[in-house]
């Protein structure tokens, strides 16, 4: 059977949700520039993951899973590539027509372990949502990451993620998303208790793919 | 003697009447007995109506047999006996009338007296009638006797409905007027039924049962209403003029992440790859701009869904006036019953 064949035929067989339900799931292609300590430790790369969002009537749910391969970019200082594994999820309730509250989780580890910082971290925050058109949704979303935790050690009293998203209904229950993420994390470290200096983390994230709609 | 021998002769002969064409004595005994009666042979008679009741009779042959005895007995003055037989004979056939003018008055007097010391339900009339249901006058006449006092129960039995006419303790004839409705107020269902009247004292029991048909008339029942006459329901949804709000939205929120990512980005980091957000707010601006030229999505019509919904309310309460009116049409339909031969 086709790869195209099999897609329709799931696309027919996917039951459809009940009245007041939504849910989508689908693969994403990502592409990430990521940076930590000084401008001369970049790295940029690309990957594949995955998404899914729920909704029952105003509570939603989010998930995202992405590994990315980055290497130095050009320019770079670093010398070595290493793979990043990112875990997002929020869970989000509607106190507007065009608002949610949030909150979730971000984990992000690397590996090999020592070549980047593994970061976890608690979001709380905001997006807005508005339909602009026919199956078309544009969402904005601001995070305060709370207690972060780096497997370096340190701190960061101000760690923020902005997002913006798109879901376009393309045809029936395929849906194209698209998705920006950017977060940055004031890191500072106390490197053998000589004082503290700024070690700041800071990545941007795209995801593109498709969803079907369930 | 002999001179009045024709004339007593005639006057047996009117006293006991005949069997029925339908109802010719078959066997010879009786027959024999009867021939007897006719000749005034009463002792001929006791012999030859005793041996016959010894034989294989009908029911209607052994009602005859008992009625000779009856009379036989009443002409030889045996009243005692003569209401013995009498009452067999109510009990082969409780619908058994003496004619009074026809027969002497010692048999129709030990006739009557074996009604009264036999319980029966006898002379079950039921008159044809039509009449409107739901109203007060009409109602079906039903008659009967009951030979002793006893608590009686009528009803109407079908085979899916079995409605108590009436009861009581009652004696003598007995008169019931019978609505032919349902505890509901509805009529009966039209169909075929049976009248039993059930007697009981002590252990003595006696019923009898007549068929009737009952018929409905046709109810002109109003149809509900799906619509008001001059009021019709609006569309729930209505399409937007085109505007310019999606492409404004797409690049208030682009704007809105690109002008937060140039706002956090650190200073010592550098300034980081737009290529990641150029790639998601380009599509978000493509999408707004095409959306733009597209044909709005419809969006709910509050005042037109409000106005359905007072329409809806008034529909659903004009139905339930109507059905309320159908009720009571149903309840005044023609019936009609009639007695059905057995």
């Amino acid at each position: 059977m086709t790869r195209p064949a099999l897609a329709a035929l799931l696309l027919a067989l996917a039951p459809r949700p009940a009245a007041g339900q939504q849910l989508t799931v689908g693969p994403q292609f990502v592409l990430a520039d990521y940076r930590e300590v000084a401008s001369g430790l970049r790295y940029r790369g690309s990957g594949f993951g995955g998404a899914l969002w729920a909704r029952r009537e105003r509570l939603s749910v989010e998930a995202a899973v992405l590994r990315v391969r980055l290497d130095p970019a050009a320019g770079s200082a670093a010398t070595a590539s290493f793979t990043a594994t990112q875990v997002d999820a929020w869970v989000a309730y509607d106190v507007a027509a065009y608002a949610s509250v949030e909150v979730g989780v971000l984990h992000r580890s690397a590996d090999p372990e020592f070549d980047a910082q593994s970061v976890g971290a608690v979001r709380v925050g905001a997006r807005s949502f508005y339909d602009i058109g026919p199956g078309a949704t544009v969402v904005f979303r601001a995070n305060y990451l709370a207690a972060p935790k780096f497997s370096g050690g340190g701190r960061a009293s101000v760690s923020l993620d902005l997002g913006l998203g798109l879901d376009l209904r393309l045809a029936g229950r395929l849906h194209g998303t698209a998705n920006y993420a950017f977060n940055r994390m004031n890191r500072r470290t106390n490197p053998g208790g000589t004082g503290e200096v700024d070690a700041p983390i800071q990545q941007s994230v795209a995801r593109v793919g498709l969803a079907l709609a369930l | 003697m002999p001179r009045y021998r024709g004339a007593i002769m005639c006057l047996a002969g009117l006293a006991v009447p005949a069997l029925g064409a339908g109802q010719a004595v078959q066997n010879a005994t009786l027959r024999n007995a009867q021939q007897a009666y006719d000749n005034l042979e009463y002792r001929q008679v006791l012999t030859l109506a005793r041996a016959a009741l010894r034989e294989r009779l009908t029911g209607p042959e052994r009602a005859r047999a008992y009625e000779l005895l009856g009379f036989t007995y009443g002409a030889m003055d045996s009243i005692l006996k003569a209401v013995d037989a009498f009452k067999q004979v109510v009990l082969i056939d409780p619908e058994r009338q003496l004619d009074p003018n026809r027969v002497s008055p010692k048999a129709y007097s030990a006739f009557d007296v074996a009604l009264r010391q036999v319980l029966l339900v006898r002379q079950l009339r039921i008159d044809s009638v039509s009449f409107v249901g739901g109203q007060g006058a009409g109602a079906v006449p039903i008659r009967f006797t009951v030979t002793q006092p006893a608590r009686v129960v009528a009803r109407a039995i079908s085979s899916g409905t079995t409605v108590v006419i009436d009861s009581g303790a009652w004696n003598g004839q007995v008169n019931l007027r019978w609505p032919a409705r349902l505890a509901s107020g509805d009529p009966v269902p039209a169909g075929t039924y049976t009248v039993v009247v059930d007697a009981r004292l002590g252990q003595n029991t006696a019923s009898a049962s007549q068929p009737i048909r009952v018929s409905h008339g046709r109810v002109d029942t109003l149809p509900t209403v799906t619509s008001l006459p001059g009021y019709q329901f609006l569309p729930e949804t209505e399409i937007p003029p085109q505007s310019w709000r999606p492409v404004g939205l797409a690049f208030l929120y682009t704007g809105g992440a690109l002008v937060g990512t140039l706002g956090l980005e650190s200073s010592s980091l550098g300034s980081s790859s737009k290529r990641e957000l150029g790639i998601v707010g380009g599509a978000a601006l493509v999408t707004g701009f095409v959306m733009m030229l597209r044909k709005p999505a419809p969006r709910p019509a509050e005042a037109n869904i409000l106005y359905n919904r007072l329409l809806r309310d008034q529909i659903a309460r004009r139905n339930q006036d109507i059905a309320k009116e159908n009720v009571a049409r149903r309840q005044q339909v023609q019936v009609t019953v009639a007695p059905v031969p057995k």
